[in-house]
């Protein structure tokens, strides 16, 4: 059982290099903020376009959700659960094109989707976002 | 040998005999042997200053234990154009060394509330509780009137001191509270964390009441949201938590105190009145991220400046707050830079005053679960791929070493954190990524860590801390935390 276990796991990791592999083209999420927290000249010039973006999924709010936050460095901790914990100020809410499978909090993805400038709340988690990637895939 | 040996040493001992009992060895021209045996004099021309200190600076970067302040050691070395080991940070040059015991009475492993009321008071206590003893129990509002101890704020106030308090984490965390509160609980920081029926005032409230009363005369740092009420917006449009409908803010410029929120405001502050600086919503930000708010080292300036007219002297308590976070988060970059920022403000400080009558003491509250591997060539950038010893020079190969999984390694890691290896989706089995230096570099990569935790732990080892001007040459040997209080108030007290 546990050597099944084992063989089961070393094939997942397989996934970890070619995640390392991923485009080069992706773009940090820092590159779509000012230090004041505006959007960038590169964000600007990106709205309304496809882009790619390397981050984090934080921990999902809800479960069978189309909905996941990306964060630019790991954050295990949900805002939501704990008192008084925050979002950073710098995240991007991810609207995906299916329902949302759970990667842990440590593991750098790469997402792909719509970018789109502006406040919006979401009607139902009420999750307020200033800047989004809609229709995304990730891996 | 033997003989040499001895013969070596009495030559020691006598630094008058350093240079004739040198002159025969043969490394006796070797730039480290004269280096360092020119620091002999230098050492054994270290009086003890016994004045009474007019003044009292403590600075404590939260969670800068001997490990984390290396790290930053060599990065400020390295961003200089050195190799980073051999670097001096500004308190590395001060005369007088300890180490801190940093347990709290029921914790092995600290945190910031016992600590900081072990410095500001003491008195070691409890985890969690901030200027009360240890009959408190966490979190127990009836018990904290019976359980209070003096705090610095108090004590150092009713000798005719001004007292600042300085941090770039929230006013009303636990390490600044510990200056001026007395609480159940650290997260007490607005009304609507306290229990019901709990008749103790929250920390925001406390620090409010303190000013009010001219106990603390300039208080600078993060926390804004404390101060205020959900239905309240801060100029940076963020709410804040009270439930209670005071709006402390409005409260504090009533009774004559300035409110300055951002550096512009900070800069045209009247530092003739008290001052409340709240800088931003939860903790101010990062080094790295720093915009619109005032350095450490700048509001370690505005406050002397505006404590040093008091003609009984001042006590200033200065915290860098997000060395701690950073370290939370397994971010060494972010670590490393609040630790220059931190180094910055002690440099400031020592500048601003005269060591015959200010006392400086720099110490951090705990350390935390960062480790650092081997073995890494001379220059290795310190956030980034330990590189080879090059036996044939001195500075390493830009070959990075390989563990046994084939892969390059950090210098720096972590026992346990969100940097973790391991992976819950695969039943918690791990692999170490692939890594490049880029990566490793880059201002947010986090360091790989073994146990997995959605926050990085403090540790319990031992802490330094560093003295200069009167008294600090009673900082030696190894201590208990609470000591460091004890020598503040010995300085300012000596006759």
């Amino acid at each position: 059982m546990k050597r099944r276990t084992f063989l089961t796991a070393a094939s997942a990791t397989v996934i970890i290099p070619a995640l390392a592999r991923a485009d080069q083209t992706a773009i940090k999420m820092r590159d779509l903020y000012n230090k004041d927290l505006s959007f960038s000249d590169l964000a600007r010039s990106l709205e309304g376009q496809r882009i790619t973006v390397q981050g984090f999924m934080a921990p999902p709010l809800k479960a069978d959700s189309s909905f996941f936050v990306l964060t630019k460095k790991p954050l295990a901790v949900c805002p939501f659960c704990e008192t008084d914990a925050e979002w950073p100020d710098d995240i991007l809410a991810i609207y995906t094109k299916r329902r949302v499978k759970v990667i842990p909090f440590s593991v750098k993805i790469e997402t792909t989707g719509v970018l789109e400038l502006g406040s919006f709340k979401d009607a139902e988690t009420g999750f307020v976002s200033r800047v989004r990637l809609s229709d995304a895939t990730y891996s | 040998m033997k003989t040499s040996l001895i013969a070596l040493t009495a030559a020691l001992v006598s630094t008058t005999a350093l240079a004739d009992g040198h002159t025969g060895l043969p490394q006796a021209g070797n730039d480290w042997f004269t280096a360092a045996n020119a620091m002999i004099a230098e050492k054994a021309a270290i009086a003890a200053n016994t004045s009474k200190a007019k003044n009292v600076i403590i600075l404590i970067a939260d969670g800068n234990g001997v490990g984390t302040n290396y790290a930053t050691r060599l990065w400020q070395g390295q961003q200089s154009g050195n190799m980073g080991d051999e670097h001096i940070l500004p308190h590395e040059t001060f005369p007088h060394l300890a180490l801190s015991k940093t347990y709290n009475v029921n914790a092995q492993t600290p945190d910031s509330a016992g600590t900081g009321t072990a410095m500001h008071t003491g008195v070691k206590t409890k985890a969690g509780v901030i200027g009360v003893d240890e009959t408190l129990n966490r979190g127990d509002c009836s018990q904290v009137e019976g359980a209070s101890v003096a705090n610095a704020a108090e004590i150092f106030s009713g000798m005719d001191k001004a007292v600042g308090i300085i941090s770039t984490a929230r006013l009303t965390h636990a390490t600044p509270a510990s200056v001026y509160a007395h609480s159940a609980d650290r997260n007490f920081e607005d009304d609507s964390k306290l229990p019901e029926g709990c008749a103790v005032p929250d920390i925001a409230a406390q620090l409010i009441d303190a000013m009010k009363s001219g106990m603390v005369d300039i208080a600078l740092g993060g926390g804004r949201r404390h101060f205020i009420t959900k239905e309240t917006e801060g100029p940076e449009g963020k709410s804040g938590k009270r439930t209670d409908g005071r709006n402390l803010i409005e409260e504090a410029g009533a009774a004559g105190i300035s409110y300055v929120w951002n550096d512009e405001t900070a800069a045209a502050a009247d530092l003739s009145k008290p001052v409340l600086g709240l800088f931003e919503s939860s903790h101010m930000k990062y080094e790295h991220d720093r915009a619109g708010e005032p350095s450490l080292a700048e509001m370690t300036e505005m406050a002397i400046k505006a404590l040093e007219g008091n003609e009984g002297g001042f006590f200033l308590s200065i915290e860098a707050g997000r060395v701690d976070h950073a370290n939370h988060d397994g971010n060494l970059h972010r670590v490393v830079t609040d630790g220059v920022a931190f180094t910055d403000a002690i440099a400031k400080a020592d500048e601003l005053t005269d060591d015959n009558d200010t006392l400086i003491i720099v110490t951090a509250d705990h350390e935390h679960a960062i480790a650092f591997n081997g073995y890494c060539g001379r220059g290795t950038p310190i956030t980034g791929l330990c590189y080879d010893i090059d036996p044939a020079g001195v500075k390493h190969t830009g070959e990075p070493l390989l563990a046994d999984d084939g892969k390059p390694y950090t210098v720096a890691g972590y026992l346990n954190g969100s940097g973790t290896v391991l992976r819950e989706d695969i039943n918690w089995v791990g692999a170490r990524g692939d890594l490049t230096q880029e990566d490793a570099t880059d201002a947010d990569y986090v360091q790989q860590a073994l146990i997995p935790k959605s926050s990085e732990s403090h540790s319990g080892e031992d802490v330094a801390i560093y003295g200069k001007g009167p008294w600090a040459h009673l900082l030696n040997g190894t201590v208990e935390q609470n000591y460091i209080f004890h020598v503040m108030y010995h300085a300012i007290t000596a006759e």
